[in-house]
């Protein structure tokens, strides 16, 4: 249980994949203009993230190692597809929103990394810690970083619809190159920035 | 890791995979596929609604690929689906039209235009220019028409403008010459 625990808390902080591995930069930087489409992205990868370390730990000694990587890409693309394919036919509304986002799964390379740096060598429980651990470090800084977006650039906070509150000052006027994507880079530089000064460092 | 490198099995194991995989996209694509096609019929019938309001059906003419919108089985008008290239991907419309030429409206169904800027062709003070308009009015008002561009979006806006009117042109070309 001690390493399913240390496992599962490593992807939060310590190797947080967008501020600490800068992994997956591009769907972060792509999706993340509003609160709702964080909050979709970060589910639809973590359960891909989920499934496909529990299936890669489960036949990892049997792979091959000069095929690993085709072997992943293909489990990884059929479980991004099975996620599209679910999105469009049961949450249409949200599969609309994130759109052509959901296939660049597949080449979302926390996941390909995962695979290859930890369900690939190690059991199937504390893949899923990982998983899990990664999927939430995912998830928060996805949140962190279009909540930003979203208020500078809308001057609002609106929640699937539903409307929360007005900054005030910026309802009328929003900046709106914060929903563009230098906005994106200019927010992760000064998040980056911001937990290096505070002394997070690089922990693998 | 397996420890079998050599030989065909790396091959087998591969050839393995695939197969299983493609299994399982079938049987998820059988479990969707009515699921997905209902879900866009849904989403045109929603919209669709909100161009005809009075309307309580509609039906699909496959042949013209025409939109129907009926009230107790009349005909309310015709509407089809415009895409056009628009500043990052195409903007996929719907458009009414009265029982003559005129425009009953437009709804945008698909778009990725910057979000802030292009995306307010989807607002409703861009959309509620041009119900009433004539197809030769349907142009940007710089090039003599009627429809005010968004400020900052001027492609985005041009793109719905055009796709709109050579789509009804195009549909008015294609009926005419059918009948």
């Amino acid at each position: 249980m001690h390493s399913f625990t240390k496992n599962f808390l490593r992807g939060i902080i310590r190797s947080n994949p967008t501020f600490i591995l800068l992994l997956g930069l591009c769907p972060t930087l792509a999706v993340s203009t509003s609160l709702d489409n964080a909050v979709g992205m970060s589910v639809a990868f973590t359960c891909v993230l989920l499934a496909s370390n529990i299936i890669i730990s489960l036949i990892r000694n049997h792979v091959p190692v000069r095929v690993r990587i085709p072997v992943f890409i293909v489990i990884i693309a059929t479980l991004v597809t099975i996620v599209d394919l679910m999105l469009q036919g049961f949450i249409p509304a949200l599969s609309k929103s994130l759109g052509m986002y959901i296939p660049l799964i597949v080449v979302n390379c926390i996941i390909l990394g995962r695979a290859e740096a930890f369900a690939s060598k190690n059991s199937t429980t504390n893949s899923i810690a990982d998983a899990l651990g990664i999927g939430i470090g995912f998830a928060w800084a996805m949140i962190l970083i279009s909540l930003i977006r979203q208020l500078l650039g809308t001057g609002k906070l609106d929640l699937f619809g539903r409307h929360l509150f007005t900054v005030p000052g910026l309802g009328d006027n929003p900046v709106a190159i914060f929903l563009l994507p230098m906005g994106a880079f200019f927010v992760i530089g000064v998040l980056l920035a911001l937990f290096r000064w505070m002394g997070v460092s690089t922990g693998e | 890791m397996g420890t079998r490198t050599n030989g065909f099995f790396p091959v087998i194991f591969l050839t393995l995979i695939v197969f299983i995989s493609v299994a399982a996209l079938t049987l998820t694509d059988a479990i969707t596929k009515d699921k997905i096609e209902l879900a866009k019929e849904d989403e045109i019938a929603r919209m669709l609604i909100t161009l005809f309001p009075q309307m309580d059906g509609f039906t699909y003419d496959e042949q013209n690929d025409l939109y129907i919108p009926l009230a107790e089985q009349q005909p309310l008008g015709r509407a089809f689906i415009a895409e056009q290239s628009g500043y990052s991907g195409v903007i996929s419309i719907l458009v009414g039209l009265e029982p003559d030429t005129t425009l009953r409206g437009i709804r945008i169904i698909f778009q990725q235009e910057t979000p802030g800027l292009g995306a307010k062709i989807v607002e409703s003070f861009f959309l509620q220019q041009f119900p009433g308009l004539a197809v030769d009015d349907i142009k940007l008002t710089k090039k003599g028409g009627k429809v005010d561009a968004i400020t900052g979006a001027t492609t985005s806006s041009s793109a719905v403008v055009e796709g709109v009117r050579k789509a009804i042109l195009d549909k008015l070309n294609q009926l005419g010459r059918e009948t």
